[in-house]
């Protein structure tokens, strides 16, 4: 007989881990929940005070891959200015130019930022790390969030003092010192990029990369410390925006009559389908092992289609891509501001700046897709708000 | 035996301030093309040499009176180039190459050349003449495929924190030193210039360490007197893709080897 040192009920179940949400098993401190005090009041606070950086905990790596090759994992692309919050920097460079803003970062150096827009997002990529990492230790198909920011080397420094201090897992970075970062998107296999400078977004997404314009808004709903929760809009963000350019062009009405006519005909893609399909990959990873109902990754569809007639057309699209959203939400012209309220999304991505700017006056975390027929008409509904 | 040439379409550079950098002209120029008038094709090195020129320019502009300034010889153990030399210096004339001196060496007493030269960096196509003059305590650096697609109006120098680049060779302190002392001359030489528009660009990647492995890095560059434009930390990811975008001249790596934990 096989002498077991597991316990008898983990044998049963077939089981090793736990399903609660536990700190992750591999022996180090990252992504324990003591962090949340922590950063629930920079979350709260505008103007965080600098705190000095405090002694680092030691990071014990045991078990598990934690330099995923970047084709394997879904590389997530981050600017230092959505990680973290750098308003009082970027006035010092607005107002005075590079060699001055360099110096006040050299000087500033050991003051740690605030979380910015994106840090609740890498926070919960992180979550679910460990969670793959537990139920599936060989395997690089992982989250790899990588840093990427055009800022100058000098800030470097600061910026690995902050991820010290915040415990971030963020292992590779590339500052290009002021040069396009686009070809070093693509180096990385880049899955998803977030920036706060529309332009380089604009510029990935050309380049066929997912990317989206990140906001601070000005109050935060709490999100899901155990759960990622991401929301898309449909036209133009998973689907093309071909539908949307009947609706501007010829009305309401005719856009009804398109989307009936060409209920069967499958919609084209939009430019952040390729990473709803990475999720869903690593959703289905979670599925294999039993953790449908308590699966870390949750989707939701937040579109303007109604359910019972241009709505259809967008589920059967997803089905025959064979992408499974979690919920899908149709508000038929409804504001989404309230309905994101209720989700609480990580990250919600649209591509018209009314419905982002709406979802960040309710508290949401919205970040805009430069993407279609809406940007010629961005310029009547945006009134610049962009914390 | 070893001769040397002075080129005298070029002004000569103060022994004492400037950084002399060797070339090896197999580098420079396509042994085997020869365009019209007995002239050389251009080779892989030719982005380096406009480069290294393009920093003098500049550094002349901002002061006049410069003598930090890269002073450029090449070196020639080929015999058959050597019997050419008199293309070889035409063609450097043809193309205004800011080449001061010509070293005409055996393959046995090149390196005796460089020291006579008091030259600070080697640099060569060919991995066996890098590796010799290594161990002989001359920083060198090898000049590969990635070298002809740089550009030629900025000099970009990658400092490997992590000395992956070359695993075969283990600097010797005398190399180290000399690695050193090379690096806080182009520090100085960067600080001529402001953050934009240099045409200098200091770049720091680490290519297996994670992000402490970098900042530790970036601290000592900078207690070097030697501050970094653009930082990459692989931490595992594949160098190539990266390294061709990032289009860096040559790689220094003897600097950190024994000063990482």
């Amino acid at each position: 007989m096989v002498k077991m040192s597991l316990d008898p009920v983990q044998v049963m179940s077939g089981q090793v881990t736990e399903l609660k949400v536990a700190p992750s098993s591999n022996g180090d401190s990252r992504g324990s929940w003591e962090e949340k005090e922590e950063f629930d009041q920079d979350h709260l606070g505008l103007t965080a005070k600098p705190k000095p950086v405090t002694g680092r905990r030691a990071r014990k790596v045991e078990g598990g891959v934690f330099f995923p090759k970047p084709e394997n994992a879904v590389t997530i692309a981050v600017s230092s200015r959505v990680l973290f919050r750098t308003e009082r920097e970027q006035k010092v460079f607005e107002q005075k130019g590079v060699e001055e803003y360099l110096r006040y970062q050299i000087e500033h150096e050991n003051e740690p930022f605030a979380p910015g827009p994106a840090f609740p997002f890498v926070k919960a990529l992180e979550a679910v790390n460990s969670r793959l990492r537990e139920l599936y230790p060989q395997s690089e198909e992982l989250f790899d969030i990588v840093l990427v920011t055009y800022n100058h080397a000098h800030v470097g420094i600061r910026l690995i003092n902050t991820i010290n201090h915040h415990n971030l897992f963020i292992e590779r970075f590339c500052m290009t010192g002021g040069s396009s970062p686009i070809g070093y998107l693509k180096a990385w296999h880049t899955n998803l990029y977030l920036s706060a400078d529309a332009d380089k977004v604009r510029e990935a997404l050309a380049e066929g990369i997912a990317a989206a314009t990140m906001f601070m808004p000005e109050k935060l709903t709490e999100v899901s410390q155990s759960q990622l929760r991401v929301a898309f809009d449909g036209d133009a963000v998973l689907f093309s925006d071909e539908s949307e350019r009947i609706f501007k062009a010829h009305g309401l009405d005719k856009f009804f009559e398109h989307e009936r006519e060409n209920e069967d005909t499958l919609l084209d893609h939009g430019p952040l389908k390729g990473f709803l399909e990475a999720l869903g990959k690593l959703q289905k990873k979670f599925y294999a092992k039993g953790h449908r109902l308590d699966c870390p990754i949750r989707t939701f569809l937040v579109t303007a289609r109604s359910a019972a007639s241009s709505g259809i057309r967008a589920l059967k699209t997803l089905r025959a891509w064979g992408l499974e959203i979690d919920e899908a939400l149709f508000l038929a012209g409804a504001p989404k501001g309230p309905m994101l309220e209720k989700i609480r999304p990580h990250i919600y991505f649209d591509d018209q700046m009314f419905h982002v700017e709406g979802a960040a006056e309710m508290g949401t975390i919205a970040a805009h897709v430069p993407y279609g027929i809406a940007q010629k008409h961005n310029a009547k509904q945006n009134t610049g708000v962009r914390k | 035996m070893v001769s040397t040439v002075q080129n005298t379409d070029v002004k000569q550079k103060e022994s004492d301030h400037a950084v002399v950098v060797a070339v090896a002209s197999r580098a420079v120029f396509e042994p085997e093309a020869q365009g019209g008038d007995n002239v050389y094709a251009e080779g892989v090195a030719f982005p380096l040499l406009q480069a290294l020129q393009k920093v003098n320019e500049r550094l002349l502009e901002e002061n006049s009176a410069e003598s930090l300034l890269f002073d450029i010889v090449l070196i020639t153990t080929d015999s058959q180039q050597q019997q050419q030399s008199s293309h070889l210096i035409s063609s450097t004339k043809h193309y205004g190459l800011e080449v001061s001196r010509f070293c005409f060496s055996t393959e046995e007493d090149f390196i005796e050349s460089l020291l006579q030269n008091n030259v600070q960096l080697f640099l060569s196509t060919d991995r066996n003449e890098v590796s010799q003059t290594s161990q002989k305590g001359v920083l060198s650096a090898l000049l590969d495929e990635y070298t002809t697609s740089c550009p030629s109006e900025q000099l970009r120098v990658l400092f490997c924190g992590d000395a992956v680049i070359r695993p075969d060779t283990n600097p010797t302190p005398a190399s180290r030193q000399a690695a050193q002392s090379f690096s806080a001359q182009l520090g100085k030489m960067r600080q001529r210039f402001g953050m934009s528009d240099s045409p200098l660009s200091i770049v720091l990647m680490t290519s297996c360490g994670g992000r402490d492995s970098c900042g530790g890095a970036l601290r000592t560059l900078r207690s070097l007197g030697i501050s970094v434009d653009e930082a990459y930390c692989l931490a595992g990811s594949p160098r190539g893709p990266i390294l061709s975008v990032l289009r860096p001249h040559f790689v220094l790596s003897d600097c950190f080897s024994g000063l990482e934990d």
